[in-house]
């Protein structure tokens, strides 16, 4: 990109009219091109699987399929809908219902998850704890294994007549139900804690790891005990990575989506349109009408954008505020 | 793959994969080339094709149909079945421009492709002589207008599946009667087991019920579809799995998955109204209740009559980007009607074959020892015999099934009554179908 800095040199080029100065803009475009080399990549990457099918998706929901002929067995043919199914996406009370049970879901098990991953990590960080390494690679495995598999495998301790936590707990008079319509919001979400926890820990632990080890050393001379350490220094210091497992728990979990899919065969209570992602899901493959799903995932987009920007925003003014 | 939890789901995302599938297809659309245009095979070429399919053994009829014919070749691709998915796999491909050759496609499905021009009309080439070779009402499923638009492959005459020896232990007769089948369910449930589930969600099941009680959900007229889901039959039927649900009678679990399977294998649930291809189902599910289960004809609503209904059922179609469509043809028919081909597809267990000579040249009775020795397809074949010929589907069958499962759960759950579900679903319905561009009315 030709910059400030590259014209004045071109200026002052033209005005001294020596060869220093052209070997110098000689290696400066080399040094632009194998910038270039190194960025064309990314770019190339980035439009083809990010900004196309933005542009596609953003494209697709603005038109609708017409179709002639008698009984629709006619040609058929797109045509711009305007905000049409937009509209129709948001007149959708499941849709609409998906997203209130999505956000009820990421208001309680986000800050569990968090606030577990941040124990588990103050724990294994400890100057006292043992077996660092086993645990923090036990904790992070479940991440390791792919969600729908997660899914399967719970679904298995869910179902009634197999599972046997159930059986276990019939036994003792106690009549669980995982999968009803008030108890299998929460069965899902033990499935995503017990996937991301050890995820989540890992990015605290990393950013524990950068903290001097004066600071430590500093607080206890002043005689500061272990849990004034972690409240006082150690909290406050990891909280640009509490900020960023913190978007990226939004984000999942508006996105929330091979969980309940994979569960929606054993428990009746999951329906089609239990999150907003299920539910653009079955508007495309089951309905076959891609651009309401597709008006339905940037509204998706929007949501999730909007909740990030506004977390990162909290997040970040309560930190300018303590400095 | 550290690098975010996010990145991995926005893969799994539906949404987003449905965007980013669908903005890569655009690439192979642009147009119709000339590499995708029919063509006729000239003599001695060697072609390929390929076929999707979920059925099991399908390999072996098309492994003989290629040693029979080496100049066609047939590359089956397996595709899954869970939830739809083959489905949702052949439309995204028929988007993209890049379908198979050949599909399987379930008969309630067939109107739903034909919205997306997906299939070929196989009535140019001259399909309407080999009519007679399949029994009627299945043909008549793919025909549309002028147009033939699969080749019938296999149907399922519902019945009712029973374990005799616990009904026997239980001294519960055969229920031959809805009424019958009622005081069964309580016989059964004073002895602490459960005749059945009401699944909420099979709305392929309760699309078969309604058709025995003489329903008919779809019409046409002229060009409008006539959609008639809140009928008196169906109300009857509704009502009547609503005062066995609300007396708790039958469980509400979800049949055909682990919990049901369960069940079924420790006889907590002896029945299972079920269709002919529920043999190999039961035999693969349940083995350890082998020569313990017998089929009995679908209860009626008079006694003495004779209305069955089908659940299931699929053709062979040509997809309209077929590069040979006539060969695809060829084998479509041969796949359906040679002898040797229908013996090896019952073998695989793939249901009731639409082949007229299908019930006679074959022995269909493949897990008779797991029926104790009945020869328990005379049942279904009888069923086959007198299903309504009249009954048709329409477009969006898929999403109707999940409107009717998604409004029966929330019945369940609030205490609102079944009719209420078909007057919901019914205009859910039209509003469905009006969405896509359709004229719809409401059945009179």
């Amino acid at each position: 990109m030709p910059s400030g800095p590259e014209q004045a040199g071109r200026k002052r080029a033209r005005g001294a009219g020596g060869s220093r100065p052209r070997r110098a803009r000689r290696t400066r475009t080399r040094d632009a091109r194998a910038a270039a080399g190194f960025v064309l990549p990314f770019l190339a990457l980035f439009c083809l699987c990010f900004l196309a099918p933005l542009g596609y998706a953003l494209h697709q929901s603005l038109h609708r399929t017409e179709r002639t002929g008698p009984l629709g067995l006619g040609r058929e043919h797109e045509t711009f809908a305007g905000l049409a199914n937009y509209a129709h996406a948001l007149a959708d009370d499941r849709f609409l219902a998906g997203f209130g049970r999505v956000l009820l879901f990421g208001a309680v098990q986000i800050p569990l998850m968090i606030v577990l991953a941040t124990a588990l990590a103050l724990l294994l960080e400890s100057a006292s704890a043992r077996g660092v390494a086993f645990f923090r690679t036990a904790f992070f495995l479940p991440y390791g294994v792919p969600g729908v598999i997660a899914s399967i495998l719970w679904g298995f301790l869910y179902v009634p007549g197999i599972s046997p936590l159930v059986k276990i707990a019939d036994s003792l008079g106690w009549h669980l139900d995982f999968l009803s319509r008030g108890t299998v919001l929460w069965s899902l979400a033990n499935i995503v804690t017990w996937q991301f926890t050890g995820y989540n820990m890992l990015v605290l632990i990393a950013q524990l790891k950068s903290v001097p080890g004066e600071l430590y050393e500093a607080a206890r001379i002043d005689g500061a005990s272990a849990w004034q350490v972690a409240r006082h220094i150690k909290i406050p210091l990891i909280r640009p990575a509490l900020q960023l497992t913190g978007v990226f728990s939004i984000i999942g979990t508006l996105q929330l989506f091979a969980e309940p899919m994979v569960l929606r065969p054993l428990a009746s209570s999951v329906d089609s349109g239990y999150t907003p992602n299920l539910h653009a899901y079955s508007e495309a493959f089951v309905g076959n009408n891609p651009q309401v799903a597709a008006a339905e995932a940037v509204l998706l987009a929007l949501v999730a954008c909007a909740l990030s920007f506004g977390f990162l925003r909290l997040a970040g003014g309560h930190a300018g505020e303590r400095r | 793959m550290t690098n975010s939890p996010v990145h991995r789901r926005t893969v799994l995302g539906g949404a987003a994969a449905v965007a980013a599938g669908w903005a890569l297809a655009g690439c192979g659309d642009s147009g119709d080339g000339d590499g995708d245009a029919p063509r006729e095979r000239a003599k001695g070429q060697r072609i390929q094709l390929t076929f999707w399919s979920w059925v099991p053994g399908i390999d072996k009829p098309v492994d003989l149909w290629n040693r029979r014919h080496p100049e066609v070749q047939v590359k089956v691709e397996k595709v899954s079945a869970v939830n739809g998915a083959q489905y949702a796999k052949m439309h995204a491909a028929v988007k993209a421009g890049n379908p198979p050759d050949l599909g399987q496609i379930e008969f309630p499905v067939l109107p739903g492709f034909l919205l997306d021009d997906g299939l070929l009309d196989l009535a140019p080439l001259g399909v309407a002589r080999h009519k007679d070779k399949f029994t009627g009402w299945q043909w008549q499923q793919a025909v549309f207008g002028r147009g033939v638009y699969a080749v019938p492959q296999a149907s399922g005459p519902m019945g009712l599946f029973v374990r005799q020896d616990l009904f026997d232990a239980w001294e519960v007769a055969t229920p031959r009667t809805w009424d019958e089948y009622e005081d069964a369910a309580k016989a059964v449930r004073r002895k602490g087991a459960w005749i059945e589930t009401f699944a909420p969600t099979n709305g392929n099941r309760l699309a078969g019920l309604a058709w025995q009680a003489g329903a008919r959900w779809y019409a046409t007229h002229g060009d409008t579809w006539i959609v008639h889901i809140d009928d008196e039959p169906t109300r009857k039927v509704a009502d009547y799995w609503e005062s066995l649900v609300r007396r708790k009678l039958v469980k509400t679990i979800p049949d055909r998955q682990n919990a049901w399977y369960k069940d079924v294998q420790t006889g907590a649930i002896p029945a299972w109204l079920g269709a002919s291809w529920g043999d190999a189902l039961l035999a693969g599910n349940a083995p350890g209740t082998k020569g313990k289960w017998r089929a009995a004809p679908l209860p009626q609503w008079k006694a003495g009559a004779q209305d069955f209904a089908n659940w299931g059922g699929s053709t062979t179609a040509v997809f309209a980007k077929a590069r040979y469509p006539r060969d695809a043809l060829d084998f479509a028919v041969w796949l359906n009607t040679a002898p040797e081909s229908i013996a090896l597809l019952i073998d695989g267990g793939y249901g009731f074959p639409s082949a007229k000579k299908g019930w006679d040249t074959t022995d269909l009775d493949v897990d008779k020892d797991f029926f104790g020795g009945q020869a328990y397809s005379r049942v279904f074949a009888d069923a086959g015999a007198h299903v309504d010929t009249s009954w048709r589907w329409g477009p969006g069958v898929d999403t109707l099934y999940q409107r009717l499962g998604d409004a029966f759960t929330d019945a369940l759950a609030d205490g609102s009554s079944f009719r209420s579900v078909l007057a919901t679903v019914q205009r859910q319905t039209l509003d469905d179908l009006r969405g896509k561009g359709l004229k719809a009315e409401s059945g009179g």
